[in-house]
């Protein structure tokens, strides 16, 4: 008699898809301008970069932390870069796996300090946030690059299919699948899910949780070095006030695309996919709330109301299915 | 003896006093009148935001939009005078109104549906700033009545400013309320462990709105503060204040997972912090260095809080093991 629903229509991603296409069709018929090929090219840049940085935040999540220094990072790796291209001409790649190094490294310093002190990620960030944000201010005498190598910035403003498309969000989507493929398919990626999910479990089955989440942290500080690359590649410059003051301007995006996407705050779940779909969602919201013209001072009022009515409906989703897994 | 150094203020007490002679000796600019005025009202500033942040940590949650709230509450109350003509005394009132409700928004939707207040404060922050842009369109409100400017400037004698006088009333009462009363204690027990805390009967509504409340009353307080000293309610009020909210109550030894905070320990972090801020100025050191500084201040006072546990801990070992 019943029919029977197929797992992956209860889940968050699936919801969250139908979100996307119903927002997508909203915006298409009540705005102008939201399929152009402009609109469609520049939500693609502004969406390949929410990605990474909610992406960057996910992998701290997954400790049951999290990453308030992501946006100074994220800023402080940019800068760097542009000091690598421009002050000292190091060819670009080299440039590329310098900044990348130099992420992981600041991200190594939140996680070690984190492991070790025993305190939560969340004051150690506050702190190396500023001590990040103001050593970044101090060395560039808060001057920015704009000089970079061509090839660099030409990355950037490229355009893909039919010019609809930026490279950049190709870049986020497989870096997508490489984290799907770390946490499915590989032993240290268990590991890492195994270390956030239940940390004294984890030990007592051979696992050294404080490994696990410095890496996690220098994860995250790679990520955030992507997204700082990536962020200097599309404006074609690295500029020190590009997220914000203290990278404030990151935090938001940074927590929404998670959580709106399914990953759990208390640790041990992650959802690359969902974030992906928070972060898309996120943009087209952003990017509508434009089009229909609120009002630019007005959108950070609704982005934080969206933000507390995805938790809010992720907290009714969990309390309903819970309520029926009781029943069946 | 022996107790008063087991107190967490002795320690930064004595940083405190011993720092400033060290310091006015070198740069004897430190203890001119001047210059103590301008410690004095920075202080004054940090205090009630400290406290705003403290009560939060005492029931081991945070709150990231007590900057928000200050802002709101500053542009508003300056706006209900600019604009609405109204008397200073009902735009304080309304001003203290909009900090309550504001408070009792951030605890009720995180005691009510078990979300963290991370994530809930974070939100808030947005809407509340989102606010504070939407109605002023980021201009600043210049016209504030003249005793309100008085207010901002006066002295009571020496280089003691008058509006120290309201942070230091507010240190005390919660001081009384955190040592004194069983609201007090409940907040306390409740941040120490929500479980128990509930078993004896504790309301866990009661105490996390409470504290919200609170929380958003002293965010109030502190933007109206800003807007006398300023003379002027700007949107950004409220913008800087996250760091040093949390600077003060961790370097006076507050335990961030709840349930231990020392209302006099922070209000000695305020001053310690202020006392920094203010000797890097005199030494004409970059003011981003004074960010640089309070992110490790904030580092080492966890380092030290950590090893003082640790050594507690192994104390009452070895008192355990007799």
């Amino acid at each position: 008699m019943k029919t029977k629903i197929p797992d992956f229509v209860k889940t968050n991603q699936f919801g969250l898809l139908l979100l996307v296409i119903v927002f997508i069709l909203l915006f298409t018929f009540t705005t102008d301008g939201f399929s152009s090929r402009f609109n469609i090219y520049a939500l693609s840049r502004v969406v390949a970069i929410d990605i990474m940085i909610g992406l960057a935040m996910m992998v701290v999540i997954l400790t049951g932390g999290l990453n308030l220094s992501l946006g100074a990072l994220g800023v402080s790796a940019a800068m760097f870069g542009g000091w690598c291209m421009e002050s000292m001409g190091i060819p670009i790649s080299i440039s590329i796996v310098l900044i990348l190094l130099f992420g992981s490294f600041l991200g190594w310093i939140n996680g070690y300090v984190t492991v070790k002190t025993g305190v939560h990620s969340f004051i150690v960030t506050l702190a190396t946030m500023s001590i990040y944000f103001g050593f970044m201010t101090l060395l560039t005498e808060a001057e920015a690059f704009r000089k970079l190598p061509e090839t660099f910035t030409d990355f950037g403003s490229m355009k893909l299919f039919n010019k609809y498309i930026s490279p950049l969000l190709l870049l986020s989507i497989f870096t997508c699948f490489v984290l799907f493929y770390l946490f499915k398919f590989t032993d240290i990626g268990r590991k890492l899910i195994a270390a956030g999910a239940n940390p004294d479990a984890a030990e007592l089955s051979g696992i050294s949780v404080n490994r696990m989440f410095i890496y996690c942290h220098m994860l995250s500080g790679f990520l955030a070095a992507v997204a700082g690359i990536m962020l200097t590649s599309r404006i074609g410059a690295a500029i020190p006030s590009m997220a914000g003051h203290l990278g404030f301007d990151w935090l938001l995006p940074a927590f929404l695309a998670p959580v709106i996407g399914g990953t759990l705050l208390s640790g041990g779940k992650v959802t690359v996919f969902g974030t992906m779909l928070g972060a898309v969602l996120v943009t087209l919201i952003n990017n509508g709330l434009y089009l229909i013209d609120v009002g630019e001072f007005w959108v950070r009022f609704f982005l934080g109301l969206i933000l507390l009515f995805a938790v809010l409906l992720d907290r009714a989703r969990e309390y309903f299915t819970s309520k029926n897994s009781i029943v069946s | 003896m022996s107790n008063l150094l087991k107190k967490d203020w002795f320690g930064l007490g004595l940083v405190i006093i011993l720092g400033s002679i060290l310091i006015s000796f070198f740069k004897p600019a430190f203890i001119s009148p001047f210059n103590l005025y301008v410690l004095m009202l920075s202080v004054s500033l940090m205090l009630v935001v400290a406290m705003s942040q403290m009560i939060i940590i005492a029931i081991g949650q945070m709150n990231l939009s007590v900057g928000a709230i200050g802002g709101l509450v500053a542009i508003s109350f300056t706006g209900l005078m600019e604009v609405y003509d109204l008397s200073i005394l009902s735009a304080m009132f309304i001003g203290l109104g909009i900090g309550i409700i504001c408070g009792f928004i951030n605890g009720y939707i995180t005691v009510k549906t078990g979300i963290s207040a991370f994530i809930i404060t974070l939100a808030t922050l947005y809407i509340f700033k989102g606010m504070n842009l939407g109605i002023t369109e980021a201009q600043p409100f210049y016209e504030i009545p003249e005793s309100v400017k008085y207010f901002g400037n006066a002295k009571i004698f020496g280089p003691i400013p008058f509006l120290i006088i309201i942070p230091v009333i507010i240190t005390f009462l919660m001081w009384v309320l955190m040592n004194r009363t069983s609201l007090g204690r409940y907040m306390l027990a409740y941040g120490n462990n929500v479980q128990s805390s509930e078993l004896m009967g504790i309301s866990s509504t009661k105490i996390v709105v409470y504290a919200h409340i609170i929380s958003g009353l002293l965010a109030a307080i502190g933007g109206m503060l800003v807007v006398c000293r300023l003379q002027l309610g700007t949107p950004n009020i409220g913008d800087s204040w996250l760091l040093p909210s949390f600077a003060a109550p961790v370097i006076g030894g507050a335990i961030l997972a709840g349930g231990k905070v020392d209302v006099i320990a922070t209000a000695f972090g305020v001053i310690l912090v202020a006392i920094i801020s203010q000797t890097l100025v005199i030494f004409k050191i970059d003011p981003f260095f004074v960010q640089i500084f309070l992110g490790f201040m904030i580092l080492i006072a966890v380092f030290i809080n950590r090893y003082r546990e640790y050594r507690e801990d192994r104390r009452n070992k070895v008192f355990s093991n007799e």
